[in-house]
C-alpha cells in the first residue's frame, strides 16, 4: 500500500520540472551559500586613517595591520572625518595615529593611538577588535623599544606603544541593537511574501480567479484591490513589531521619523510587489511558497543582518546587492544606531525604490485577464 | 446572440479547438456535446474572454467580448465562488462587480433557487447541488442576457438535475440565451441546438433530431438481453456492424444498411443457444454520440 503511494509521488515528481528545481536547485544553491559564505572570515574591511606623526614608526604600525590583509586602509584629512566615514558606512573601523607618536615613542614614554570601530555589528566588532592586534605584534614592536647603554635607570615597558579601542555608536555592544532593527525587516519580509505570494495563485487554485475574469473587473482595480489590504496590514504591522522593539527590547529611537515612516513605504512597496510578482508566477499555492522561502532565506544570509557583508567573499557578495533587505538592514541601522546623514542613505532609498519599479514592471508584463 | 468564427486554440503544439464555428440564436438553450477532453471546456472559456484563442472571432450580442461583459455571465465547471464568505456576501461581491445595487431583486433571486434559508451560511459548507445553485445566482446577478453554463449538472443528483433544467427553460423563456456544455445524452436531447464535438472539430451540429440523422444511412437494431462479452464480440465481429451499446437488460446494435435482420439473428442465435427477436428502432443520442467518438478516434 505504502509502496503504491511512493512510487506515484516519485512518477508525479519526475513530470514535474519545477518541482525538481525546487527540491534539487534550491537545496544546491543555499548549501553553496552556506558553505562559501558563511565560513570565511571577514577581509577587506575599511578602515578610515589619519597619520599626523608620518614616521617610520606609524608606517610599521599600518603595515603591520595592512599586510594582515583584513583591513583595507585609506587616509582621510582629520580626526573628524574617521567617524563620520564610519557614520556614513564607508568605513567599518578608523585609526588615528597623533602628531608626536614617535617623539613619545624614542623617549619610553607609551604614546597612545586610537583605534575605532563600528560598534552596530557586534560579530565584526569582536573580528575587528581581535584583527587589530596585527598593529601591536612583535614583528611591529620589534624595532621600537630605545635602550639608552649608558642610561641603566631606564625602565623599559612590556609594550612600547598603548592601543586604545574605542567602540562607536554602541558603546555597550548590545546584539538587540545590531539584531532588532533588521528582524523587523525579516518579519516584513516573511510576512508580505507569504501573504501576497499566495494571494492571487490561491484565487487560480480554488477556480474563482476563472469566475472573477469573466466579470467586466479591470486589471489595475483588481490587482489594486488584492493589494491595498495587504499594504496597509504590513505597514501597520511594521509599527506594531517597531513599537514592541521601543517598549520591549530598548531599541534606539531614529534620527529621523519621517526617514523611518520613508523607509516603512518603500519596503512594504518591495516586498508586497515582489509577493505579487511570485503570485503571477507561480500555478499553486505550493510552489509560491517554496519561491518564497528560497528568496527569504538567501535574504537573511547574505544582507549583513547576521553575518557582516565584509564577511562574504566577492564572488558572493555580487548576490548581496540584488537583494533589497540589504539595502534595508543599512539604512535601519543607518536611521535607529548610527543617526547616518540621509544624503549618506540616499543610495539604498533609491535601490529600494528600483527594486519596486523593477517588480512592478514584472508584475504588469507577466499579469494577464485570461487563464 | 453568440457567433463564434473559426476558433483555434493550441497548447503545446497540439490543436485542442480546431476551426469551431457556432452561431446561438437568442432564446436558445444551445447544447455543446463532446467526450471529456473534446475541447467543450476550452471552447466556452473562449466565448467568455477568459481564454484568449489563437485565431477566430467572437461576438456576443454582436459586440465583441470585452464589451459585452455586462451582458453574459458564466458558471464554471468547478466551484468558483468564495467558500469562506457567505451565500449573501458572494452574491453581493458578484453584484457589485457590475454595479448592481438592488437588494430586493438579490433577496429574490436567493428565493427562486431556494437559497434563502443559507443566506448567512459560508458557501463552502454547502452542499454540492446548492454550491451550484449559488454559483448560477452569482452569475444572474446583473441580469445578463446570455448565460454560458460549463457542465451545469456534472456530479448533481438527479431531483437537482430536473430543477435545474426546469430552471433553464424559465429562463428561455423569459428570452435568456444558454450555451451548455455537457456529457450527459438526455440533457443533450434536452437543448433547442447542439453541436457535437470530438477532438476540437466539430463533428456534427443542429437539432437534436437532425443529430441523429448524423449516423447516415444506418439501421438500429434493439433487443431485450442481459449482456453477454461472446455475444457483443460475436455480433462485433460481423462487416458492416458499426457498434453495440449495451443498456442494462437492453441492447442496441447500429449497422449499416447492407446487414440484414435475418443475418444478425442467425449469429445471435448460435451464440445464445436459442431465438432472438430483433425490432428495428429510432437511434438515440447516445449512439449517435458513441458512433461518432469511435468514428473521429478510428
Amino acid at each position: 500500500m505504502i509502496w503504491t503511494i511512493v512510487k506515484k509521488e516519485l512518477i508525479q515528481l519526475r513530470r514535474d520540472p519545477r518541482l525538481m528545481g525546487l527540491i534539487i536547485v534550491m537545496p544546491l544553491v543555499l548549501m553553496m551559500l552556506f558553505a562559501v559564505a558563511l565560513k570565511l572570515e571577514p577581509k577587506n574591511v575599511k578602515m578610515a586613517y589619519l597619520d599626523e606623526d608620518r614616521s617610520f614608526f606609524s608606517e610599521l604600525i599600518k603595515t603591520g595591520l595592512w599586510s594582515d590583509g583584513y583591513f583595507q586602509m585609506y587616509e582621510v584629512p582629520d580626526e573628524k572625518a574617521i567617524i563620520e566615514e564610519i557614520r556614513a558606512g564607508r568605513a567599518s573601523a578608523g585609526m588615528y595615529i597623533k602628531k608626536d607618536f614617535s617623539d613619545l615613542l624614542t623617549q619610553n614614554r607609551q604614546p597612545h593611538i586610537t583605534l575605532y570601530v563600528d560598534g552596530t555589528m557586534p560579530s565584526l566588532t569582536t573580528a575587528m577588535k581581535y584583527n587589530s592586534s596585527a598593529a601591536t605584534d612583535a614583528d611591529v614592536t620589534n624595532d621600537m623599544y630605545f635602550l639608552d647603554e649608558n642610561d641603566t635607570t631606564t625602565v623599559i615597558a612590556d609594550t612600547p606603544f598603548i592601543m586604545d579601542t574605542e567602540v562607536l555608536f554602541n558603546p555597550d555592544e548590545k546584539e538587540t541593537w545590531f539584531f532588532l532593527p533588521g528582524v523587523i525587516g525579516t518579519l516584513i519580509m516573511q510576512i508580505a511574501l507569504i501573504l501576497t505570494g499566495i494571494t492571487i495563485v490561491r484565487e487560480r487554485e480554488q477556480h474563482t480567479l476563472e469566475q472573477l475574469f469573466v466579470t467586466p473587473i479591470s486589471k489595475a482595480s483588481f490587482i489594486i484591490g488584492k493589494l491595498l489590504p495587504y499594504i496597509v496590514i504590513t505597514l501597520i504591522d511594521f509599527y506594531f513589531i517597531l513599537g514592541v522593539g521601543w517598549l520591549l527590547f530598548d531599541l534606539p529611537q531614529p534620527s529621523s521619523h519621517l526617514l523611518l515612516f520613508a523607509l516603512a513605504a518603500v519596503y512594504v512597496a518591495v516586498m508586497i510587489s515582489l509577493g505579487l510578482f511570485i503570485s503571477l508566477i507561480s500555478q499553486t499555492q505550493q510552489q509560491a511558497m517554496f519561491v518564497a522561502i528560497f528568496i527569504i532565506v538567501p535574504s537573511i544570509l547574505l544582507s549583513g543582518f547576521i553575518f557582516p557583508i565584509e564577511a562574504i567573499p566577492e564572488v558572493v557578495r555580487a548576490f548581496s546587492y540584488i537583494i533589497p533587505f540589504t539595502y534595508f538592514v543599512e539604512i535601519i541601522r543607518g536611521l535607529l544606531v548610527k543617526h547616518t546623514l540621509f544624503i549618506d542613505l540616499l543610495p539604498a532609498y533609491g535601490a529600494l525604490f528600483g527594486f519596486v519599479i523593477v517588480f512592478v514592471t514584472a508584475s504588469i508584463l507577466k499579469f494577464k485577464r485570461t487563464l | 446572440m453568440i457567433q463564434a468564427v473559426s476558433l483555434v486554440k493550441s497548447f503545446n503544439k497540439i490543436r485542442r479547438v480546431d476551426e469551431i464555428s457556432l452561431d446561438v440564436k437568442q432564446g436558445e438553450i444551445f447544447g455543446l456535446l463532446g467526450p471529456n477532453a473534446a475541447g467543450k471546456t476550452t471552447v466556452i472559456r473562449m466565448l467568455c474572454g477568459i481564454m484568449q484563442a489563437d485565431a477566430g472571432t467572437v461576438k456576443i450580442n454582436g459586440t465583441s467580448i470585452e464589451k459585452a461583459k455586462h451582458e453574459f455571465g458564466y458558471v464554471a465547471q468547478y466551484f468558483g465562488q468564495y467558500s469562506e464568505l457567505s451565500v449573501w456576501e458572494n452574491l453581493t461581491f458578484y453584484a457589485s462587480l457590475y454595479g448592481v445595487k438592488d437588494e430586493t431583486r438579490l433577496l429574490n433571486l436567493l428565493e427562486r433557487y431556494q437559497l434563502s434559508p443559507f443566506k448567512t451560511t459560508r458557501a463552502g459548507e454547502l452542499s454540492g447541488g446548492y454550491k451550484r445553485r449559488l454559483a448560477l445566482v452569482c452569475a444572474l446577478a446583473h441580469d445578463p442576457k446570455v448565460l454560458f453554463l460549463d457542465e451545469p449538472t456534472a456530479g448533481i443528483d438527479p431531483v437537482t438535475r430536473k430543477l435545474l433544467w426546469d430552471d433553464f427553460y424559465a429562463l428561455s423563456a423569459e428570452g435568456k440565451t444558454l450555451f451548455v456544455t455537457t456529457h450527459y445524452m438526455e440533457e443533450a436531447a434536452r437543448c433547442h441546438q447542439l453541436a457535437f464535438i470530438a477532438e476540437g472539430k466539430m463533428i456534427a451540429q443542429g437539432t437534436p433530431q437532425s443529430i441523429k440523422s448524423a449516423l447516415g444511412d444506418v439501421h438500429v437494431f434493439s433487443v431485450d438481453l442481459s449482456y453477454s462479452p461472446e455475444m457483443t464480440s460475436a455480433i462485433e465481429a460481423i462487416e458492416g456492424v458499426v457498434l453495440t451499446n449495451q443498456f442494462g437488460e437492453n441492447l442496441h446494435i447500429v449497422t449499416e444498411k447492407k446487414v440484414s435482420k435475418e443475418q444478425l439473428e442467425a449469429v445471435m442465435r448460435r451464440v445464445k443457444g436459442e431465438a432472438v427477436q430483433l425490432s428495428l428502432t429510432e437511434p438515440d443520442l447516445e449512439d449517435v454520440f458513441i458512433a461518432l467518438t469511435q468514428g473521429e478516434a478510428s
